[in-house]
């Protein structure tokens, strides 16, 4: 039995499906149940969070989490799915501490927020950035610029004006 | 004595920060009492322009990920797509990947070592490091052609094979680099002002280290021997005897320890490799494409098709790199592009603990705790 | 003045002359008698020393060329490859650069050496404002120059130019350290030949 059959055997009411990705097993879960289901999946000697990865697939959203059980040495992989309008998932970050820069991250870059993060703000781009550059529909044609406050922090806009000393010849 | 709360500003432009790295520290006197890291000023949107390149076009990218240690990058990705894709490679193309890996891993930390003693005031190490990794440079260079963004690993094999007098060479270097080391320990291990600077500072306990998701030999400074290699063996690790090196105390010092025994240990690995050699292909031929070019003189003369489709799949990718678990988390939609390429880099995820470590500790040892973690911004921001 | 070089000459002074003018100062000798220049000068010449002659462009622009100090400035793969020619291999102290300064204000050459963020632009230009005149700027590798292999990407300027003059460019990805010394030896030739004052437009 692999990992991810043990986890619809505990819960068996949140995991949507099982299937493989690629070698490792792979369980898509409940979006509300996620939290649930990590805590198992972390009982179950899955310690390790390796990575989450947001997608866009034009019409949903999928947020991946690769674990790996140092002792069992196996992979299980959740999967969340979520609508396009309004994708909001469950922070792990109450288990994982590891998982807080890893959220911040896809919500900066893919734009899927986390419920119960305790500082979810960008990462990687400065506050203020427009859109979120892993989404399939981000404008890449209008060039964002960014310049120092008073304060010291970023100031983003879309005219150059005060950083540029000549016409910016862009995409 | 009461006094007031500092905000201190470190960085982005910092000599001692490994790159283009901020610190916002909460200060209470000498003593930090809350560190905020912000990063971004290297994002150069590389995930997206994974996107927006075709399989191939996206190794160099990777290069400069982590442009310290550029060849496990390279493997790393194309671990990934090769999976995806189900390229087979021949063995004597594994053996010259593993070699250059190692050879890859023993420079890493060598420049993390130099530039740690850099970073706590000793000039010396670096001007010895660099002098070593100089002429190891020279050998990726007459493999390759480049000093450190290297586009030598491909799908199905490798670009070139060995140069004329490469193994002598590296044999040589490698005598020499044995000797070196134990200068390197001779200089440093019983150091008076290093065990102060580096014992108990930056602490964390195996169970954090795992919740925080360090990896590498940061996780392996805390008496965690999990090394990737021998978790989920790739290549030709499971048929190669070296051991996880690893230490108890959690601390700094521990951390440069691992680094100096992992360099011994990469030393021992690139012996094997060297005396097992295969010869043959080094490149796999009949998949997707992949072939020998027709009417070529040698039988190792092959081209890479600049363009293959894998079928529709996801796959998550991962190695043992210098820093840590290097992952490639690729999707693709069964076209010549990926649909997704997200990297799980080391440095980025071991960087997470940092806040941890460093609370209540002095600037000081923010920079001894920060040079034994062993960051690159570029694998950082991405 | 023979072009390109300094004429060394020993020096013919008419001593009986000085004396006589001495209260009113009308023509160049006596002044420079008055800076104190002319006992210099007699006292070399009772040492049989030589004496210089050239012109302050000559003099600031040595003075300037033969000593540069960079400022840390590494942001990206470059840097390393700017580490790497500081240290013994290729020594970078053979142009008395060695001394990479941690402050702009100390410094008078920037490496932009690497790749320039949107988010990292501000800082750069702020950096090379902080920096005291003289100035110069070497732009090291494709990013720094032209936004190289990151062209397309949302979050990367196209080249440091658009916010900070540059004298010279480096190719390369990173280039090599030979690329870097090769890039001094081409801003020094620049800066040999720049008139007094150039630099803040004295000579309009």
């Amino acid at each position: 039995m692999n990992a991810a059959e043990e986890l619809k055997n505990a819960l068996p009411n949140s995991v949507v499906s099982i299937s493989f990705q690629l070698d490792k097993p792979l369980a898509i879960i409940k979006k509300e149940d996620i939290l649930k289901a990590a805590t198992i999946a972390r009982d179950m000697g899955f310690v390790h969070l390796s990575v989450i990865t947001g997608i866009d697939y034009c019409d949903r959203y999928e947020v991946v989490y690769n674990f790996l059980s140092y002792v069992r040495k196996q992979n299980l992989v959740l999967k969340v799915i979520l609508d396009h309008n309004n994708p909001v998932v469950d922070s792990l970050t109450s288990i994982w501490k590891g998982a807080d820069w890893l959220e911040r991250e896809t919500y900066d870059l893919v734009g899927i927020k986390f419920s119960g993060h305790p500082d979810l703000k960008r990462i990687l781009l400065p506050e203020g950035w427009a859109g979120h550059p892993l989404q399939k529909d981000y404008d890449m044609k209008t060039e964002q610029f960014v310049t120092i406050g008073d304060d010291g922090e970023d100031i983003v806009s879309t005219d150059g004006s005060n950083l540029l000393r000549r016409k910016y010849h862009g995409n | 004595m009461e006094t007031d709360e500092l905000i201190l500003n470190m960085g982005p432009v910092h000599p001692s920060t490994h790159g283009v790295l901020r610190f916002r520290l909460r200060m209470d006197g000498e003593i930090i009492k809350n560190c905020e890291i912000v990063m971004g000023y290297l994002h150069r949107g590389t995930e997206k322009l994974g996107e927006m390149k075709t399989y191939l076009q996206f190794i160099p990218y990777t290069d400069r990920l982590d442009y310290i240690s550029a060849m496990p990058n390279n493997y790393a990705y194309v671990k990934a797509v090769e999976e995806l894709a189900g390229i087979e490679v021949p063995q004597r193309a594994e053996y010259i990947r593993v070699m250059i890996m190692e050879l890859n891993r023993i420079v890493n930390h060598i420049v993390s070592i130099g530039s740690l003693l850099m970073d706590l005031g000793a000039a010396t190490m670096i001007m010895w490091g660099f002098r070593e990794r100089e002429t190891a440079l020279q050998l990726f260079e007459q493999l390759c052609g480049a000093r450190m963004t290297f586009n030598y690993i491909k799908p199905g094999g490798v670009r070139e094979d060995l140069p004329e007098g490469f193994i002598p060479k590296l044999r040589e270097w490698m005598k020499d680099m044995e000797k070196r080391l134990v200068d390197y320990e001779q200089l440093i291990n019983d150091n008076e002002i290093f065990h102060m600077r580096m014992k108990d500072i930056g602490t964390i306990s195996a169970q954090e280290a795992i919740n925080y998701g360090l990896t590498g030999p940061s996780l392996r400074g805390s008496g965690v021997d999990y090394d990737m290699r021998k978790i989920e063996p790739y290549s030709i690790y499971p048929d190669i005897d070296f051991k996880a090196c690893t230490r108890p105390e959690g601390d700094s010092y521990a951390r440069y320890i691992v680094r100096i025994d992992e360099i011994k240990e990469s030393l021992q690995i690139l012996r094997q490799v060297i005396d097992s050699m295969p010869e043959g292909k080094i490149v796999s031929n009949a998949k997707y494409g992949i072939a020998p070019m027709t009417g070529s003189p040698s039988s190792v003369m092959t081209y890479f098709p600049r363009i293959f489709t894998p079928h529709a799949g996801e796959v998550y990718s991962r190695i043992e790199a210098p820093k840590g678990e290097l992952g490639f988390y690729i999707v693709s939609d069964g076209t010549t592009k990926p649909y997704r390429v997200k990297i799980r880099s080391p440095s980025f995820c071991n960087l997470t603990a940092i806040p941890k470590m460093v609370q209540g500790l002095r600037i000081p040892d923010l920079i001894a705790a920060f040079g034994t973690i062993d960051v690159v911004l570029g694998d950082v921001d991405r | 003045m023979e072009k390109g070089g300094i004429r060394l000459d020993p020096v013919t002074i008419d001593t009986t002359k000085i004396k006589t003018i001495k209260r009113r100062p009308v023509t160049a000798i006596d002044k420079l008698e008055d800076t104190g220049m002319i006992s210099t000068i007699l006292a070399a010449r009772e040492r049989e020393g030589l004496i210089l002659f050239s012109t302050i462009d000559q003099v600031f622009n040595w003075a300037r060329l033969s000593s540069l100090w960079p400022v840390t400035s590494g942001l990206a793969c470059c840097a390393i490859e700017m580490m790497a020619t500081a240290m013994a291999h290729h020594d970078i102290a053979r142009f008395g650069m060695e001394i990479f300064r941690a402050s702009p204000r100390q410094a008078d050459l920037m490496f932009v050496a690497g790749t320039v963020t949107k988010r990292m632009a501000p800082r750069v230009k702020k950096l090379y404002e902080m920096m005291a005149e003289p100035k110069w700027v070497i732009a090291v590798g494709a990013c720094a120059s032209t936004g190289g292999p990151y062209h397309e990407s949302y979050s990367v300027l196209k080249g440091v130019d658009n916010i900070i003059p540059v004298d010279v460019y480096v190719p390369g990805c990173p280039p090599r350290p030979e690329a870097f010394l090769y890039a001094v030896i081409q801003l020094r030739e620049k800066i040999k030949n720049e008139g007094y004052g150039a630099k803040w437009g004295l000579n309009k």
